[in-house]
């Protein structure tokens, strides 16, 4: 037989098989190795980069509170009706699970009885993009139609299955319980771009962990809620979803809290606030109060304003044209970014500035016929008939022209510029919001860089009543008249009492604003500039005349018991080919103990200061000082 | 019952090796199956998991059979039965059906169709051994061998023309490690692998050299597609070299299942725990059949994927042991043949499943989802047991 010859030969052949192939499978075990135990770790990274996503969930944000707790800009939930599309796939294309899903708003939206406000379009994208994450339905549903979903099983029609993947969501939606109040101070919130968290990463996890989605948050866009916007935005937290090969979320993994934003607490008083507005209300303007010991600002409004509610669920594009085109331009701050001839208010930066001169002193005393002709240019007095001889308190208080055209020439144009930027003027002030602007304090470098001409005598006339170029912010007539109410301290105003830079912290908001009657911060001093005793006594004595005395300017602000100093002013315009003049007036009381500046300017005024600004002036002291309201709020028009 | 005493007799002589590790890796089979379709359900009404363990009862039927069929009676129609499978695979290709671009089944009824390349796994190895064994042969010239080589050219060219390259891939091994046991020079052999290098080489310059040349492609892939050489074998090899130059796409299988392997780690995510099975990272078409290991790997980790391939080892050790001890060479030829097919099998799927090679859709043996290959598998392992129950020499010959 063959197999009798051929016995020993296939014997080692099959052998040198065997070990081919034992070799073979030791080498497979190797590789095995290599991937199971050497390099475990990596492809255990691989299936969590491919199957974990990361979703940013927003903090509460913080609340903004006037300084005495009270609750300018709040949260409030926001129930929706959720779909988690993972219950609701379909199997083959995705287009089938878009369709599906857009059957069940179909379905929800007729037992709800609710109009269908998800386009197939948007149902797509979120099918498409946003596939583990729940889609939204409806916002905000009112407590009927949440009650009709809570009650109702929805089924398919003909179905008895209720359909699964249906959820209430609660969101967060930014609300300012009193409206339009203080509505540039607080801004409004608007949708964030996720861009902004692109960078930031999940702490707890692999550093380079970065959001794959990210569920809906706002941000501020204007006022304290832009400018404050990280301490209020608190840090956000997450969420680790499984996803499945297609992306359609398997189960949650884990999750880390948000860390909720922190309160604000504001100078702000709401009544003294709400005083300010119902002042201004019907006119274009804007008021500053605050507290000359400290800077605290404790009022500032601006008119017309608009309510920040409109903007947190989303405003339309036409409610958002018809704010930008308004002619009273209610998004801008008008008490810290309007820019405005300050009028005879600079009176009293000119008085001060020739007081601390050398050589003029509170006897120092003009002539004024009505007229003050500078080469052959007439500057005229708003007092046709003239004044007479004036002494500087006098003046103050007639608010003589031509005695501060004599002034001014007599002391130069350097010296009022340099009190003017000492005080403040033609600077921001640092007040803690956006859209401060600086104004114009102009000098002869001025001129010659913009108009290329010299600095002029007539300039200097201008300037002394705080007209020509010269521009002023509300805010900054209230730095200079607390300035002359402390004895010459500038202080930067403030509006944020909790948190600060310097004690970020420190007493939470709340707790402080019960305690902030009695605890009296101290305030942030840009500069004591140390007057004379004899310049302030001058000056203030000249705004105290201002009110009490019988021909004073300003008497439509007299209190009743309390003794105001102040100041009014009307300064010229023209606007459209018309004349126009806003109405000023500054003060202060009680004059012997300041604890209130208040500051009113009012554009296209119907008269001047002394009528239309003074009466108004006194009707916020009242409510500042705690005073019972006098009825009276304008009167006959007595010139300024 | 007395009659059926010596057939019990002989089973009890049956390598019993063998028998426990097909039984053990048959029943990781139905198990990982069950795993591996766990997540979505099965779209049949019969669970794939069930159906592989009818699959698997059949095969041991088929198995049985096979041993107490003498298998020098089954040489005797060697013939008969290579003619028939080579009919098969000219049927399939003219009424076949058409699955992922591959006309591979016959339909039968309903869903129930069979694989006739499968088949011929076993006919050629019958009809080679036969061939082989011819007393008064000399193996020694070109001429007889290149006769036995067109015995197995036929059936390729065939299975090439479905087209199905894993399978076609699967003869040559097993028949030129046939002929080496049986004496053939390895020179010879040698020659014929550098050949079919050089043939590899031509397709493979054919498929990518035009486009990298930036010649016209057409010619050359006329003359591709008539020997079965597809797109989609290009963007196989394209993917495996590069998987993630089309992450979706071609190299998606191999990334994934490679990640699911490693993602296993020493000890595995645990039964009916594997993620990327679970969450269809790695794909439900192909988890219970092609890539069955991959889930093991995934669930059991290093510890459950050596032991399957510690099985595989067994099984192809205790093949090739019976082999070494067959009274003729037929036995011997038979044995060497069932042991080179499974041993193919098991490399080039775990290969592929681990990244060292291409995806080639060749199943591993009793693992995979399948009823054409786990009949022909337990069939193949049933003809080893064949020979093993009749090694002593004065065994007189019977049918049964």
């Amino acid at each position: 037989m063959a197999s009798n010859e051929s016995k020993s030969a296939p014997v080692w052949r099959l052998s040198l098989v065997l070990a081919l192939m034992t070799g073979a499978f030791l080498f497979l075990a190797g590789a095995l190795w290599r991937i199971q135990i050497r390099d475990a770790a990596a492809y255990q990274g691989d299936f969590n980069r491919q199957s974990a996503r990361r979703v940013r969930l927003p903090a509460r944000r913080g609340r903004i509170l006037d300084r005495r707790g009270r609750r300018l800009a709040d949260n409030r939930p926001s129930y929706g009706v959720a779909i988690y599309v993972e219950e609701l796939r379909q199997p083959g294309r995705i287009e089938r699970t878009v369709e599906h899903v857009s059957e069940v708003v179909d379905r929800l939206a007729e037992a709800l009885g609710l109009e269908r406000e998800l386009s197939e379009q948007a149902v797509r994208d979120h099918v498409v993009r946003q596939r583990p994450l729940p889609l939204l339905a409806w916002r905000d549903l009112d407590e009927a139609a949440l009650a009709r979903f809570v009650e109702s099983h929805v089924k398919f029609p003909g179905g008895k299955e209720r359909i699964p993947g249906l959820d209430v969501t609660v969101e967060s939606v930014r609300v300012y319980p009193y409206g339009a109040l203080a509505a540039h101070v607080l801004g409004y919130v608007g949708r964030a771009d996720p861009e902004r968290w692109r960078g930031e990463s999940d702490a707890d996890a692999e550093s380079d962990a970065t959001y794959d989605f990210y569920k809906p948050a706002v941000e501020g866009r204007s006022g304290m809620e832009r400018a404050m916007d990280r301490t209020l935005q608190g840090e956000g937290g997450g969420y680790l979803l499984q996803v499945d090969a297609l992306g359609f979320k398997h189960e949650e993994l884990g999750r880390r809290e948000p860390v909720a934003g922190r309160d604000l607490l504001l100078a702000l008083d709401a009544d003294i606030q709400a005083a300010a507005e119902q002042t201004l209300d019907g006119h274009i303007g804007a008021v500053v109060a605050l507290d000359p010991r400290n800077g605290d600002v404790v009022a500032l409004a601006s008119t017309p304003a608009y309510d920040p509610n409109a903007f947190s669920v989303g405003m339309s594009h036409r409610d958002w044209a018809r704010l930008n085109r308004d002619p009273g331009r209610p998004l801008v701050h008008r008490a810290i970014g309007g820019v405005y001839a300050p009028g005879s208010l600079f009176k009293l930066v000119v008085a001060i500035a020739a007081l601390e001169n050398p050589g003029i002193g509170p006897a120092q005393t003009y002539d004024c016929s009505g007229v003050f002709t500078v080469g052959n240019h007439p500057f005229r007095c708003w007092r046709r008939q003239g004044h007479g001889p004036l002494a500087m308190r006098k003046a103050i208080e007639q608010s003589c022209n031509v005695y501060f055209y004599e002034l001014g020439i007599a002391i130069g144009h350097e010296r009022i510029v340099r009190m003017a930027d000492a005080l403040g003027i033609g600077r921001r002030t640092g007040i803690e919001l956006g859209g401060e602007t600086r104004g114009l304090l102009p000098d002869a470098a001025w001129k010659r860089r913009v108009m290329n001409d010299a600095w002029r005598a007539g300039d200097t006339c201008n300037l002394s009543i705080g007209q020509g170029a010269l521009g002023v912010t509300p805010l900054q007539m209230a730095v200079m008249t607390a300035a002359i109410a402390n004895g010459g301290r500038v202080y930067r105003p403030r509006l944020v009492l909790s948190p600060r830079p310097d004690n970020p912290r420190g007493q939470s908001a709340e707790d402080l604003a019960f305690s902030s009657d009695r605890v009296f911060m101290k305030g942030d001093l840009i500069a004591d500039l140390g007057w004379a005793p004899a310049t302030l006594e001058t000056v203030q004595g000249g705004m105290l005349d201002v009110v009490h005395a019988a021909a004073g300017t300003g008497s439509r602000a007299k209190l009743d018991g309390v003794r105001m100093a102040g100041k009014t002013g009307t300064a010229q315009y023209r606007r459209d080919g018309e004349d126009r003049r806003f109405a000023w007036m500054t003060g202060y009381a009680p004059f012997d103990q300041p604890r209130y500046v208040v500051v009113i300017v009012i554009e296209d005024a119907p008269g001047g200061g002394g009528l239309v600004a003074a009466p108004r002036l006194k009707h916020i002291m009242e409510t500042a000082l705690g005073m019972p309201l006098s009825s009276e709020r304008t009167g006959r028009d007595t010139g300024s | 019952m007395r009659a059926w005493a010596p057939h019990v007799r002989k089973l009890g002589r049956m390598n019993w090796a063998l028998t426990v590790s097909a039984l053990a890796l048959t029943v990781a089979g139905v198990l990982f199956i069950f795993s591996a379709t766990y997540a979505h359900g099965s779209r049949n009404e019969l669970p794939m998991h069930e159906r592989q363990l009818y699959f698997a009862l059949a095969g041991l039927v088929v198995y049985v059979a096979f041993t107490l069929i003498d298998y020098r009676a089954l040489l005797r129609y060697a013939g008969v039965i290579y003619m028939f499978a080579v009919f098969l695979l000219a049927l399939v290709l003219l009424v076949g059906t058409v699955r992922y671009g591959a006309q591979r089944w016959i339909r039968i009824a309903g869903p129930i169709g069979v694989q006739p390349s499968e088949f011929a796994k076993l006919a050629v190895m019958l009809f080679l051994a036969r061939s082989l064994a011819l007393p008064g042969e000399a193996l020694q010239g070109w001429r007889p061998l290149l006769k036995r080589l067109a015995v197995v050219v036929l059936p390729v060219a065939l299975v090439l023309k479905q087209p199905d390259m894993g399978t076609a891939a699967i003869f040559l091994p097993m028949a030129g490690l046939m002929m080496f046991v049986e004496g053939v020079r390895w020179q010879k052999l040698a020659t014929l692998v550098v050949l079919l290098c050089l043939g590899s080489g031509l397709v493979l310059g054919a498929l990518f050299l035009p486009e990298k040349l930036d010649v016209a492609q057409a010619p050359a892939q006329r003359a591709l597609g008539w020997i079965g050489v597809r797109d989609y074998h290009r963007n196989r090899i394209l993917g495996f070299v590069d998987p993630n130059r089309d992450p979706r796409g071609t190299g998606w299988n191999k990334i994934q299942s490679q990640i699911a392997i490693g993602s296993g780690g020493a000890v595995g995510k645990g039964w009916l725990q594997g993620t990327q099975n679970l969450l269809g990272y790695l794909p439900r078409s192909v988890a219970p059949t092609d890539f069955i290991y991959s889930v093991i790997a995934e669930e059991k980790g290093f510890v459950g994927s050596v032991a399957v391939l510690s099985l595989f080892a067994l099984l192809v050790g205790s093949a090739l042991w019976t082999a070494m001890k067959a009274r003729d060479a037929t036995g011997r030829l038979l044995c060497t043949g069932v042991a080179t097919m499974l041993f193919f099998h098991v490399w080039v799927n775990v290969s592929m499943t681990i990244g060292l090679m291409p995806v080639t859709g060749l199943p591993l043996p009793l693992l995979s989802y399948g009823g054409s290959f786990m009949l022909v598998a337990w069939a193949a392992l049933g003809m080893v047991q064949s020979v093993h129950i009749r090694l002593k020499r004065d065994e007189a010959f019977q049918i049964v």
